[in-house]
């Protein structure tokens, strides 16, 4: 995303004069606004433009005009016939081939075996027992109903990334056109994503599977065209020299080679897969993310972390799966290893599946767990959740009132004073001294197109709640990141924790705040924050414990304590890498603000849901877009400032 | 070995310039541009008016220090490069003019080359690897994996055919490159560097394993190398290159007794040149009676008479080919210039 | 169960309906799940009498707006809870692009709007008029609102027009958006111990009214072109400048293609009819007595067969 122009140094001086002054500019703007005109307070009408009749039209016009919506379910028809077969196997469903649904040992035993050929029984343990928590929990359709869209809608997305990678790869236009709609795409939030599906396709598992499948391409396509990059171009030589023609080689010469990077998107498509799956229940998607909603919106916390345990297994076995299918190397059999060797754990997975099915003949509990035979346990968290809530309660009302009245309300009250010509100039001063013009320039189109969309006070509502959040996010993980890089031991088992909450869904994070603060705005900021606070913590000790060992022991003979190595030296350091973190971070923080919109937001995510509910494609996609830009906005300017500081350090 | 044989590939005039449309760049060049005023000009120059013949059975090896264009020089020959002007022909074809299709023939047939950096596919066997030229040209299973373990077998790997590469050492993984570019029987063979990511004990080794080699198959070889002493102990013929420049090519005596360039001159001063200076081109007329002596073979190396030259007075040694003939003498003082180098 | 006996059956049967309605198409009829209990228990509730006679039947969860654009395209076949006041103009636009009508009325009167329980009356004597309740404004401020009240409405999703309504009616309150219906009783039983005034969204026929006892505000009478004409009512300058309907429909909603393909099922549709307090019933069975929507759809029908039996027997 940063040219070489824009790392390059040599304007410094001239370019952060500029840049103050334009912030003085705005500074101005913002204290002078008793006497601006109405016109440089507000986004003035003749600059909003209806962006969402103009979206509108133009999807009227496809799909009715152009009968694209002929096309969109013909292909809707096609994923729903897979899905209806991934659904009869799992849960029942009653369509063709009318053979399910499996067992649930059959499942759990392949799932365990599958856990052991990719990493030993630890992980089989875990992919074994995930399945078998559900199986006892009771909650076996929903989850099946849930994993039945992954397993149509993951290949799908990989097959669909894979080409289009391909193509990126093979022609430098299509990666030119796809660069920027990918940016976009990733700082699209979830929503905006649905409200077209719903348009073309409907509602239901099938809208669910696509809107997957459209939001776990990206990565897929960035980690193709990446991985194919990398490969050596000896290795396509020798393929080369070896009289490969142009399919041999791209098939089985460089896409082979590239297998890392092609499993690592794999990885990516499958938890971007998980993710969008559970929040697709918002579309009708029924499963574990629909239970989960629906037990969340009715306070139901007991049941709620039933559920939320299922997804978080669930999770990290797919993470953990594909991690390991990852770093696995194929190994060769000494000679002479018998058949029955070779194939020792195919046989024992066959074996062990056909007990599971005469089990499942004869023993109905074998089978299927129905709901009253299932355990349940929510009844004891939610005792214990209630003494602890009363135990609490002072406190989180304590907390919850002072946030709203003395912190929360005023600083939404003074982002909303701002007139919008001084954020303007703000954004572009700032953009100038920490980039250049050019950045200046890209700042002003954001937040200019952001004023222009005519969700100017919406937009500073969302950017208030994430700055705030945002705040507090640098004021606990940063410390925490510190303390935890003192040590190894604790470092990596931070950053394991880290790893691993970063692989839940979003949803998940919302049922502790709403167990904690109940349903508002209070509930919201504090998901976003402990969402955000996951890549933080993580870059920080990344970015502290990368400092070279070297600079490390210069310091020390200079006899610097602790905190002045820190500060003087690791710090400085490692700023940069931190500094992806903070972006990341301010990422996380839009999305889980608009998700947050369906406990009681008064945003953009608030506006957003009112669009999926009435399907208005042109407002979701233009608010949509607004949060994009925000998104990119702090993208672009962080991720400017930390390649120029890396360039400046020598580190790259 | 390479006398009066034909010739495999010639090349004349070849030019290869990176940069944008270095055709159109080429068509303007001033005539006496170096390769600095070149880079100024915002091409690189890799390969500047190369020409080179290699004749049949002969190992031409090409010399100089990274950035010199012999790789890139390599890969016009095998066009895996698209040279910028020239013309390279193999075998009779014109290179330039074959269709995609034709090319890949080519390769199919005539052409093997071994990478540097070994270049093998990490997601196939050793057998899989040796078989994949042969599994690209749509040969059948069980003939493929007949021929592949032969070739196994003669770089002696039998025995590691269901290795993976990552699980062979570096000398190993080369000697599976090996096996795979001789896999199609081809007729010239390209090596790239291929000893050089080794360490200097297996170098070594993989050098004699490579003269053994080239002893039973007797290829067409170009052998591209920055190790000066690599070329003089496995060439035919040394062409070294800087700039994109070919600055001498010719026999590893030659080389050293008559350095072109200055630029050559600073590679053979380090160089203990009886080691690879041979008898025959020392040999000069008798002018005294050598019928008594013991005579000596033209194709020895200075160096290995150094024992005799030292304990035997005599002037001047008979100097015998290898059929007995007697050709001429080597003089004393010349042979112990070149041992002892001259004196100042 | 009992699969391997299964495999070798799946030729054989492969779509043979079991039952009386021969005619009905085995294709599964879809209807939709929202997000409140008595139209999510009311839906099981049908689901299961369609399976009694024969059908096969699916429930996808949707958007309660949304879902009138899905029944148009027949992505969902039906819908049970029609409420005049929320949903009223999505139906009738739905209906005016064609491909949905009017399956009947339910034996219900319906009313949606600002509500409060009794003891905020204490504090405010002068309601339920609604110029009163703007009067004592400033007894449901909060730290959110300032110094205004607050009105807590219902999820976004409902569509409400609230916010219009306090703008036309230049009310001193701000309108804050409950996440769910459970939130909405959340912050009535969090109201009761203190009895704080509160007002809130609530509708009728629902279960709350059996636990809290309370009324409605009255707002200027609901008329025709209220919504969409701003010339009329109090305020010439604004639309929405009155209450909701007082004796709303309860409709239920079917897709144009239902009656050709499940003619049996689309009898019975049509033959429903639940009354205010059996669906109050419906909502406390789950709002209250905390069962799974399956169970408690079970046991209403476990306890109400007379109501039930003579829809299904009059389709066959």
């Amino acid at each position: 995303m940063i040219s070489a122009e824009a790392v390059s140094d040599h304007s410094r001086p001239g370019r952060i004069c500029q840049g103050q002054i334009i912030i003085l500019i705005a500074i101005v703007l913002a204290l002078g606004k008793f006497i601006l005109p109405e016109s440089l307070i507000r986004p003035p009408n003749w600059l909003v433009w209806p962006f969402a009749d103009w979206i509108n039209w133009l999807f009227d016009f496809i799909k009715d005009d152009l009968g694209f919506i002929f096309v969109t379910r013909a292909f809707a028809a096609g994923i729903e016939w897979l899905l209806d077969v991934t659904a009869n196997l799992l849960y029942g469903r009653n369509r063709w081939p009318r053979l399910g649904p499996l067992p649930w040992t059959f499942i759990a035993i392949t799932a365990a075996m599958i856990g052991y050929w990719l990493n030993g029984w630890k992980l089989a343990l875990l992919s074994g027992g995930t399945f078998v928590w559900i199986a006892v929990m009771g909650q076996w359709k929903w989850a099946m109903e849930t994993l039945s869209v992954i397993v149509v809608a993951a290949p799908i997305a990989v097959l669909a990334g894979l080409l289009c990678g391909i193509a990126a790869w093979r022609h430098r236009w299509v990666e030119r056109a796809l660069n920027p709609i990918l940016n976009i795409a990733q700082s699209l939030p979830h929503f905006a994503y649905m409200i077209p599906v719903v348009v073309f396709i409907g509602v239901g598992p099938k809208s669910g599977a696509i809107v997957t499948i459209i939001f776990a391409a990206p990565p897929m396509i960035r980690m193709t065209l990446l991985g194919l990059k990398k490969v050596s171009s000896e290795i396509a030589e020798s393929g080369m020299m070896s009289g490969a023609n142009r399919w041999q080689l791209l098939w089985q010469v460089r896409v082979p080679s590239a297998r890392t990077e092609i499993l690592v998107g794999i990885n990516q498509v499958i938890m971007q897969c998980l993710a969008m799956v559970v929040l697709a229940s918002f579309i009708g998607m029924p499963g574990l993310g629909q239970k989960l909603l629906q037990l969340l919106q009715a306070l139901k916390i007991g049941r709620s972390v039933e559920i939320g345990v299922s997804i978080v297994l669930i999770a990290i076995m797919l993470d953990q799966c594909s991690k390991a299918w990852v770093v696995k190397e194929p190994k060769h059999f000494e000679k002479g290893v018998p058949w029955h060797e070779r194939h020792r754990l195919k046989l024992l997975w066959a074996g062990l599946s056909c007990l599971a099915f005469l089990a499942a003949e004869f023993l109905p509990l074998a089978d299927q767990i129905k709901r009253t035979q299932a355990l349940t346990v929510y009844k004891q968290i939610d005792t214990v959740v209630e003494r602890f809530i009363i135990l609490a309660d002072p406190v989180t009302q304590w907390l919850r009132g002072f946030l709203i009245r003395n912190v929360l309300i005023p600083m939404r009250d003074v982002y909303l004073w701002l007139p919008f010509t001084a954020v303007l100039a703000f954004v572009a001063g700032i953009g100038w001294v920490i980039g250049s013009l050019r950045s200046a320039l890209i700042c002003l189109a954001f937040v200019g197109m952001i004023a222009m969309t005519g969700w100017w006070d919406r937009a500073v509502i969302t950017t208030y709640m994430v700055s705030f959040a945002v705040l507090v996010v640098i004021a606990i993980g940063l410390p925490l990141g510190i303390w935890a890089s003192r040590a190894r031991a604790r470092a990596r088992l931070v950053l394991l924790i880290c790893d691993t909450a970063q692989t839940f869904p979003s949803f998940i994070y919302l049922i502790p705040v709403v167990m904690l603060f109940g349903v508002n705005d209070v509930a919201a900021i504090g998901a976003v924050i402990v969402f955000g606070l996951v890549p933080m913590t993580r870059y920080t000790i990344e970015g502290l414990r990368s400092v070279p060992p070297e600079i490390d022991e210069a310091a020390d003979m200079c006899g610097a304590a602790f905190r002045q190595k820190l500060w003087k030296v690791r710090f400085p350091l490692a700023l940069p890498t931190i500094a992806v973190g903070l972006n990341q971070t301010v990422l996380f923080s839009l999305f889980m603000v608009i998700i947050a919109a369906f406990i009681g937001t008064q945003d953009l995510g608030q506006e957003m849901q009112r669009a999926l509910s009435s399907t208005d494609v042109g407002k979701g996609l233009v608010l949509g877009l607004c949060v994009a830009f925000i998104g990119l906005l702090v993208d672009h300017l962080i991720l400017t400032w930390s390649a120029r500081r890396k360039v400046a350090l020598g580190i790259s | 070995m390479a006398d009066g044989s034909e010739t495999v590939i010639s090349c004349r005039d070849v030019w290869k310039l990176f940069g944008n449309h270095p055709e159109r760049y080429f068509a303007s060049i001033p005539s006496g541009h170096n390769f600095d005023d070149i880079r100024n000009d915002g091409y690189i120059a890799a390969v500047r008016s190369a020409s080179l013949e290699i004749s049949r059975g002969e190992m031409l090896v090409i010399m100089g220090l990274s950035g010199s264009g012999k790789s890139t020089l390599v890969r016009c020959l095998s066009r895996l490069l698209e040279i910028t002007a020239g013309e390279v022909i193999v075998e009779g074809n014109d290179l330039s003019a074959l269709s995609e299709k034709e090319l890949i023939e080519l390769r199919r047939s005539k052409m093997g080359m071994v990478f540097q950096s070994f270049g093998l596919l990490p997601h196939r066997t050793v057998l899989n690897n040796v078989a994949f030229p042969l599994e690209m040209r749509g040969q059948d299973r069980i003939e493929r994996r007949k021929r592949a373990l032969e070739m196994i077998e003669l770089v002696g790997l039998t025995g590691r055919e269901d290795y993976y590469p990552r699980e062979l050492s570096g000398g190993q993984q080369q000697r599976v490159g090996i096996a795979r570019s001789l896999a199609i029987e081809p007729d010239i063979w390209f090596l790239d560097e291929p000893f050089s990511a080794l360490d200097p004990l297996i170098r070594r080794e993989m050098q004699d394993e490579f003269l053994r080699l080239q002893g039973i198959l007797g290829k067409s070889i170009v052998f591209i190398t920055h190790d000066f002493d690599e070329a003089l102990r496995l060439a035919d013929r040394i062409a070294i290159m800087k700039d994109g420049l070919i600055e001498q090519c010719d026999k590893p005596d030659q080389i050293v007794l008559n350095p072109a360039t200055p630029y050559v001159a600073k590679f053979t001063e380090e160089i203990e040149k009886s080691r690879v200076v041979h008898v025959s081109h020392l040999v000069a007329e008798p002018s005294g009676d050598i019928a008594e002596m013991e005579p000596v073979s033209a194709s020895a190396t200075v160096r290995s008479l150094a024992r005799r030259l030292i304990s035997d007075a005599s002037e001047e040694l008979p100097v015998v080919d290898e059929q007995g003939a007697v050709i001429g003498v080597l003089k004393r003082q010349s042979a112990l210039e070149l041992l002892y180098g001259e004196r100042s | 169960m009992r699969k391997i006996t299964q495999l070798a059956a799946v030729g054989a049967v492969a779509a043979a309906p079991v039952s009386v309605s021969a005619m009905d198409s085995s294709d599964p009829i879809t209807l939709a799940t929202h997000n409140w209990s008595s139209q999510i228990v009311m839906t099981h509730l049908v689901a299961q009498l369609f399976e009694m006679n024969g059908n096969n039947v699916e429930l996808v969860s949707t958007d309660s707006q949304a879902v009138y654009e899905s029944i148009r395209l027949g992505d969902v076949t039906a819908e049970l809870e029609v409420w005049e006041g929320a949903f009223g103009v999505a139906f009738n636009e739905a209906m005016e692009k064609g491909g949905l009508h009017d399956a009947g009325d339910h034996n219900a009167v319906t009313r949606e709007d600002w509500w409060y329980p009794m003891w905020t009356k204490e504090s405010c004597p002068g309601l339920p008029s609604w110029e009163a309740l703007n009067d004592c404004a400033s007894l449901f401020a909060t730290p959110e609102t300032g110094d205004k009240g607050r009105f807590l409405g219902g999820p976004v999703d409902w569509l409400k027009h609230d916010v219009e309504r306090v703008e036309g009616l230049g009310m001193d309150f701000v309108v804050v958006n409950a996440g769910s219906a459970a939130a909405l009783w959340a912050e009535v039983a969090s109201a009761e111990p203190t009895k704080r005034p509160v007002v809130i969204f609530n509708w009728t026929p629902n279960f709350v009214e059996a636990v809290w006892p309370g009324e409605f505000v009255e707002f200027p009478e609901y008329f025709e072109g209220c919504k969409d004409d701003a010339s009329l009512g109090p305020n010439p300058n604004a639309t929405y400048d009155c209450g909701n309907p007082a004796d709303g429909y309860l409709k239920k909603a079917a897709w144009d293609g239902m009656p050709e393909k499940w003619p049996s099922a689309y009898k019975i549709l049509t033959t429903i009819s639940f009354t205010n307090p059996q669906i109050a019933e419906m909502a406390k069975l789950v709002d209250v007595d905390e069962m799974e929507p399956e169970d408690a759809a079970a046991h209403w029908l476990e306890q109400n067969e007379d109501t039930w039996r003579p829809w299904i027997e009059g389709s066959s």
